[in-house]
């Protein structure tokens, strides 16, 4: 099922989608990149944008996270047009970008980075009490839900975890504070199989948690697995729209080869 | 600054690849290490603590004359007043910001202090709060200068440091300013402890160092300036108003050198120009031999205790053992540079500079 200008990317789904982008274009400077992109993410729903390098899929990323506004096209979150003039607005109404070295300061505890900004205290006068045994539980709880089992106490400094499971961390700390849309970008790349399935584990935790995932990836056995939609970027534009169980590895490879292919020709 | 500089931009940008070398974080026996060494360096304390106690032992050991009742009042006046210093220029540090101005505002504060309540006969208190509030203003412009400007900190506040110098120049020209009687503002600061070799600033070393080491860990201030110094950006994205975190760090660094520099005023009864003189170094290398890390991010408030307390204790302890006075800088200048390599090697400066 490919998308023509205007419809909207997986247009089957009941209710509301918790992200929308409807006839996007994004250029620098002369420099068009995005062209009339329109696309929707559902409440517990994992899509994955492919595509080769400089198909727009960091862009389209940075749209969502309201690192870029759109030079035209309307955004919709829950129903409601946005616009996001800072990152900080986008984080404001629950959409939370997870990129492998963002959010997380390392040398800082598992329990204070879960809680950084969002810090549990008691008010004394002009002095807020850190409660460090509610946050400690609290963190330690919500990450041994996840089965983050190699992480042993809370109050581990981050640098001492693994890539994975700093990005585990992120995730769970999204879950916990009630965000709608997770983005990730390469959640996957460079890490071992098994921090790989950590990472897709926590990926689906935050599906059961009804939130809408959209991520980068290039590793397509990692795509096919999770996602349950597959939207195909090609220099700007959204060429075609895969679900879940529509193709599999190998015919997805060719796809995607195929297309770079002919976009090198 | 290039050292800063340098620091900063080997924590970020190969953050990335770090964190997708699989060696360097899944290999089991690199966990282990970096677990160990961070177990057994757990308190953070323990490190400059034990390096202390091999400092004393040695000391006790060469000389009967160290634990004289002099010899505890030399040492402790001096641990005083560095710690004082570097219990603020901790904080700042950890927020990933230098003041090298605090040696010079040092001997400003208590010039202020001494003009309006010695020479011009202003109610002592007044006149303290007046002092203490310039100190503040330091701090203030210090803040506001690197954070608007985005300039690195090692500049502002060497150029706080030449503004200053140039002033108490002009203030007090070379003289010195002399109050024998002590008045009871200067008691509070820096009179003798009954039936101790002890000062009062001792007693306020403790006091403040306690205070700020319950803002580091309890308060939630203390949380986002180990965050603003750890990581500025994703702190800043978490909602942490980082550059409020660094101006305010730089007022409570300029206030406790102030403070401080009153105090030494009260305790030895007068102030020269010269008063404070390397303090914005000692104060650094205080906190650096106490385990705080140059690149912000990390470090402990009573580490930085204890390095004020190695600082005077091999100074007194040098002389003590007849080693010429100018050697106690070589010295110092020797340890700084191995218990930084040491540290860095330990990995204690965070992940990527292991």
């Amino acid at each position: 099922m490919s998308t023509g200008p205007g419809a909207v990317a997986g247009s089957a789904h009941d209710g509301e989608p918790v992200f929308e982008l409807r006839g996007i274009s994004h250029s620098y400077g002369r420099n068009q990149v995005i062209f009339d992109v329109s696309m929707a993410v559902w409440p517990g729903e994992v899509v994955a944008l492919v595509g080769d390098n400089g198909a727009g899929k960091s862009t389209l990323l940075k749209i969502f996270a309201g690192y870029q506004r759109p030079t035209s096209g309307i955004l919709r979150f829950m129903g409601r047009e946005v616009s996001f003039a800072t990152p900080a607005d986008a984080r404001g109404i629950g959409i939370e970008a997870v990129y492998q070295d963002l959010a997380i300061v390392d040398q800082m505890s598992l329990w204070r980075n879960f809680f950084l900004g969002k810090e549990m205290v008691r008010t004394f006068g002009p002095l807020r009490v850190l409660e460090r045994r509610r946050m400690r539980e609290a963190a330690g709880n919500a990450l041994a839900q996840l089965g983050l089992t190699r992480i042993r106490s809370v109050e581990e400094p981050v640098w001492t975890l693994s890539g994975g499971e700093r990005q585990s961390v992120a995730i769970t700390r999204a879950i916990h504070f009630g965000a709608k849309l997770l983005l990730l970008d390469e959640p996957t790349a460079a890490l071992s199989v098994r921090e790989t399935r950590n990472v897709i584990a926590s990926i689906e935790h935050a599906r059961e948690h009804k939130l809408g995932v959209l991520y980068i990836d290039h590793n397509m056995s990692h795509v096919l697995p999770v996602a349950d939609r597959i939207v195909l970027l090609e220099l700007g534009r959204v060429v075609r729209t895969i679900d879940r169980g529509e193709v599999g590895l190998v015919e997805l490879q060719d796809l995607i080869a195929r297309r770079d292919h002919q976009a090198d020709g | 600054m290039i050292l800063r500089r340098d620091g900063n931009t080997a924590r970020v940008s190969p953050q990335r690849s770090a964190n997708r070398t699989p060696a360097a974080a899944s290999l089991p026996a690199d966990r282990a290490r970096r677990v160990l060494a961070e177990g057994i360096l757990g308190i953070r304390e323990l490190a400059p603590g034990l390096g202390l106690i091999t400092v004393i032992l040695f000391f006790s050991l060469q000389t009967a004359h160290f634990w004289s009742p002099q010899t505890m009042t030399a040492i402790s006046s001096i641990a005083s007043t560095i710690g004082i210093v570097a219990v603020g220029v901790t904080m700042l540090m950890i927020s990933g910001e230098f003041d090298l101005s605090v040696g010079q505002n040092f001997a400003f504060t208590p010039i202020v202090w001494a003009l309006l309540f010695v020479t011009n006969g202003i109610n002592e208190w007044l006149a303290l709060i007046v002092a203490l509030m310039l100190s503040c203003c330091v701090g203030i412009i210090n803040g506001l200068v690197t954070t608007l400007f985005g300039i690195p900190s090692f500049i502002t506040t060497l150029g706080m440091f030449f503004v200053l110098e140039g002033l108490n120049n002009l203030l007090i020209s070379g003289h010195q300013l002399i109050m024998f009687n002590p008045s009871a503002a200067m008691s509070l600061l820096g009179a003798r402890i009954t039936g101790t070799p002890f000062y009062m600033p001792l007693v306020w070393l403790f006091v403040i160092a306690g205070i700020f080491w319950f803002a580091l860990s309890h308060l939630r201030y203390g949380n986002w300036t180990l965050a603003t110094g750890g990581r500025a950006g994703p702190a800043k994205a978490m909602g942490v108003p980082t550059a409020r975190v660094k101006r305010t760090n730089f007022v409570l660094s300029a206030f406790l050198a102030g403070l401080a520099g009153c105090m030494q005023f009260a305790y030895i009864h007068g102030v020269t120009q010269a008063q404070g003189q390397n303090y914005e170094l000692l104060a650094i290398t205080a906190a650096v031999l106490g385990g705080t890390s140059l690149f912000g991010g990390t470090g402990t408030i009573w580490g930085s205790v204890i390095g004020a307390f190695l600082l005077a204790t091999i100074e007194i302890g040098l002389v003590l053992i007849g080693v010429p006075g100018s050697f106690y800088v070589t010295f110092i200048g020797v340890i700084l540079v191995i218990v930084v390599i040491a540290n860095v090697r330990l990995g204690r400066f965070g992940s990527s500079q292991a």
